[in-house]
């Protein structure tokens, strides 16, 4: 369930942080989410590299306060309009669960 | 602790050296971040969690090893359409350098010649096209997030695309060889002759690019599937 949405998550804790480097979305997506997806951290990488590859994410390499280098990742346009996709249908399948198993109708989308 | 993991990380992910370097130096950066945030400081078991935390090696390098060869694949897609229009440059450079140096073929020859550059143009269009949709193929997917069935047989049409580009290539600058050897015939050795015999080069070296990319993407495909099987 969290790998299929896994793209989306550090799409939006990016979205949340601005530019920031693997750990800090690590640590922004466990703020955000209440420590509730515990995921091993290292799976972070290959979808930050992955999502850079197609075009939603951009890096630039800086020099840390400990002397490290490190890759900073910002979202492209690209990147901010996927989000916003995949915001819109989450957003509609959360409505339709919500509908489902709290008896809440789910708002209807003009024809 | 931490070099030793580092160390498998960066030998697991020998397939791309490049990837590799980058890689370590951004797992090193988070994984020295996470022990100076551990309350207990930079002890072995800080770094003994720290690593926990991130994930066996070699199931990581594998999730890279996907990414890797997806990239790969899209290069090989981007390098078949460029060999393509290297080998159109030539093709016609050398065909203004005939007319320029007002070159023409024996009577004896004509026939022969026709339908030579009947196949070498037949051939070419073939190779474009196909490698135009092998390219349109390729970036029109999603990068996948893991060697999953549906990634093994977008690889293996692309792959297919590509060796019937690469094939059709090969038949186009074969046939140029052979009306390169056609026009040539008889011909004292000269500067000029070079001129033909140098683009003639250029369209073979094209044609090895194309292949070297396919070569190349298959062995990595065999790498991935290897790391992801183990």
């Amino acid at each position: 369930m969290l790998k299929g949405h896994l793209d989306m998550i550090v799409l939006a804790a990016l979205a949340a942080a601005g530019s920031a480097h693997g750990y800090a979305v690590i640590e922004e997506i466990k703020r955000r989410s209440g420590g509730a997806f515990d995921l091993p951290e290292g799976t972070i990488y290959p979808a930050l590299h992955r999502l850079e590859q197609a075009g939603m994410l951009r890096s630039t390499w800086t020099t840390a306060d400990s002397g490290r280098r490190r890759r900073v990742y910002t979202l492209t346009r690209t990147g901010t309009r996927a989000l916003v996709e995949r915001r819109a249908v989450w957003k509609q399948f959360s409505d339709a669960i919500g509908g489902l198993l709290g008896g809440n109708r789910p708002r209807e989308t003009p024809a | 602790m931490i070099p030793d993991y580092l160390e498998s990380l960066a030998r697991e992910l020998d397939f791309d050296r490049s990837l590799s370097r980058c890689v370590r130096e951004e797992v090193e950066d988070h994984l020295w971040e996470a022990v100076a945030a551990e309350p207990s400081g930079n002890t072995r078991q800080a770094q003994q969690r720290v690593i926990a935390n991130f994930g066996d090696a070699r199931a990581i390098a594998a999730q890279f090893a996907v990414v890797s060869l997806a990239q790969r694949t899209r290069r090989a897609g981007i390098a078949a359409v460029l060999v393509i229009a290297g080998d159109l440059v030539a093709m016609k450079a050398r065909v203004a350098w005939y007319a320029a140096a007002r070159w023409d073929i024996s009577d004896g020859m004509r026939a022969l010649r026709g339908l030579v550059i009947l196949i070498d143009r037949y051939a070419f269009w073939m190779s474009v096209i196909i490698g135009l949709g092998a390219l349109a193929y390729i970036l029109s997917r999603e990068i996948p997030a893991a060697f999953c069935p549906a990634f093994r047989r977008q690889l293996r049409c692309f792959s297919l695309l590509c060796s019937a580009t690469a094939a059709a290539l090969v038949v186009s600058v074969i046939s140029d060889g052979v009306l390169t050897a056609l026009q040539l015939q008889g011909m004292e050795p000269s500067v000029e002759i070079w001129v033909a015999i140098f683009t003639m080069a250029v369209e073979i070296a094209c044609v090895g690019i194309l292949l070297v990319h396919i070569r190349s993407m298959t062995l990595r495909a065999a790498s991935t599937a290897a790391l992801v099987k183990t």
